[in-house]
């Protein structure tokens, strides 16, 4: 019996593939937004709002990831957006390949912001990179003030928090200060916004803050170019 | 809730390195796994047990080393070892500025093979 020496990460050929896809997306000048949320959070319906108020401004396209069924996909493409629909066929997270094998389908030149929505899972879409500029997380408020403290991982990775379903913050006794607390301290800088996407209350802070994450985004590769150029 | 697809990549990447230095069976794999990396130990050897069935690790046993969460603090300028999964301050001196530096990894190390 011989030792042989590894020492090698396991989710390295996620990493490589990840690392892959970002660089078509920067070639393409594409902000892609990976969105995460426990099932029935309100993604798709997050979606559907960001497009509305956004859509006159910015080229949107979208692949939804889903372990069966298409009906997420049909809602987003009711609104005339370009859309993928990836089925995990079981696993309960979107992986670096599984975006590189649909990404010929986009027309991502013309795309300003890729929204990616994972699977309705709160733990391991965190731990899987897909090639994403950011990662946003959603909770509904209705799923408790004690997540952040329970799943802390997806909270860290997460530039922004969205709390959904504020409309009916009165018939819960959810305590949305705590929320905000747990989250800040698991990730200093991740910004939170609430939002209803029944009522559309809140939703052009986070359009806002998007487009403005879009755009500095654009300026520092710019600066690269020059810097590379130099 | 995904090990079975870390143990498909653990099973490709221990595969690959057996043969390229030149064996053909594996009898143990080791692994390094920190608390905070999302893997169920238990689960991630039970998905391991099903995926080699008739490949070249299929008498393979898996060790695990696993990494607790450490990290610096800023603010005391001292190292700790958490007990938890994740780290709300420093267990020392409560700051805020504080670094994780272990607990994360998910990382074959070494095999024994013939
Ligand atoms: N009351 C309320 N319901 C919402 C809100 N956002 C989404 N929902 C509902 O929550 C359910 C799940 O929404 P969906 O967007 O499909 O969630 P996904 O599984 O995360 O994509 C649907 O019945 C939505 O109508 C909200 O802000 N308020
Ligand atoms: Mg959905
Ligand atoms: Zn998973
Ligand atoms: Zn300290």
């Amino acid at each position: 019996m011989a030792k042989v020496k590894v020492v090698t990460r396991i989710l390295e050929a996620n990493e490589r593939i990840a690392a892959e896809n970002r660089k078509v997306f920067d070639e393409a000048g594409v902000y892609v937004i990976n969105l995460m949320s426990a099932p029935g959070a309100g993604k798709t319906s997050l979606l559907e709002k960001t497009i509305e108020g956004l859509s006159k401004r910015l080229n949107i396209a979208v692949i939804e990831g889903d372990i069966a069924g298409t009906q997420d996909a049909e809602r987003i493409g009711n609104l005339g957006i370009p859309v993928i629909q990836i089925n995990t066929g079981g696993a309960c997270h979107l992986d670096a390949n599984m975006i590189n094998e649909v990404l010929e389908e986009l027309p991502l030149k013309e795309v300003d912001l890729l929204f990616i929505e994972n699977v309705g899972n709160l733990v391991c879409p965190a731990e899987f990179n897909i090639g994403e500029d950011i990662k946003v997380m959603l909770l509904s408020i209705t799923e408790g003030d004690d997540k952040p403290l329970k799943y802390p991982l997806m909270f860290q990775e997460s530039s922004a928090l969205i709390l959904n379903k504020m409309d009916i913050l009165p018939y819960t006794n959810v305590d949305i200060n705590k929320i905000r607390n747990d989250a800040s301290s698991l990730n200093p800088v991740i910004k939170i916004f609430e939002i209803s996407c029944k009522t559309g209350g809140g939703m052009s802070e986070w359009t806002d803050w998007l487009v403005k994450a879009k755009v500095s985004n654009q300026r520092s590769a710019g600066s690269e170019k020059l810097n590379t150029d130099s | 809730m995904h090990e079975v697809s870390i143990a498909l990549s653990m099973l490709d990447i221990a595969a690959e390195k057996c043969r390229e230095s030149g064996y053909n069976k594996i009898d143990s794999i080791r692994l390094k796994i920190g608390r905070a990396s999302g893997v169920m130990t238990d689960a991630l050897i039970f998905a391991f047990d099903v995926v080699k069935t008739d490949t070249i690790a299929s008498g393979a046993s898996v060790i695990i080393d696993e990494i607790p969460v450490s990290g610096s603090c800023k603010d005391c300028g001292r190292d700790f070892v958490a007990e938890d999964t994740y780290v709300l301050c420093c267990p020392r001196c409560g700051g805020m500025a504080f670094m994780i530096n272990t607990g994360r990894e998910l990382e074959i190390l070494d095999m024994e093979v013939s």
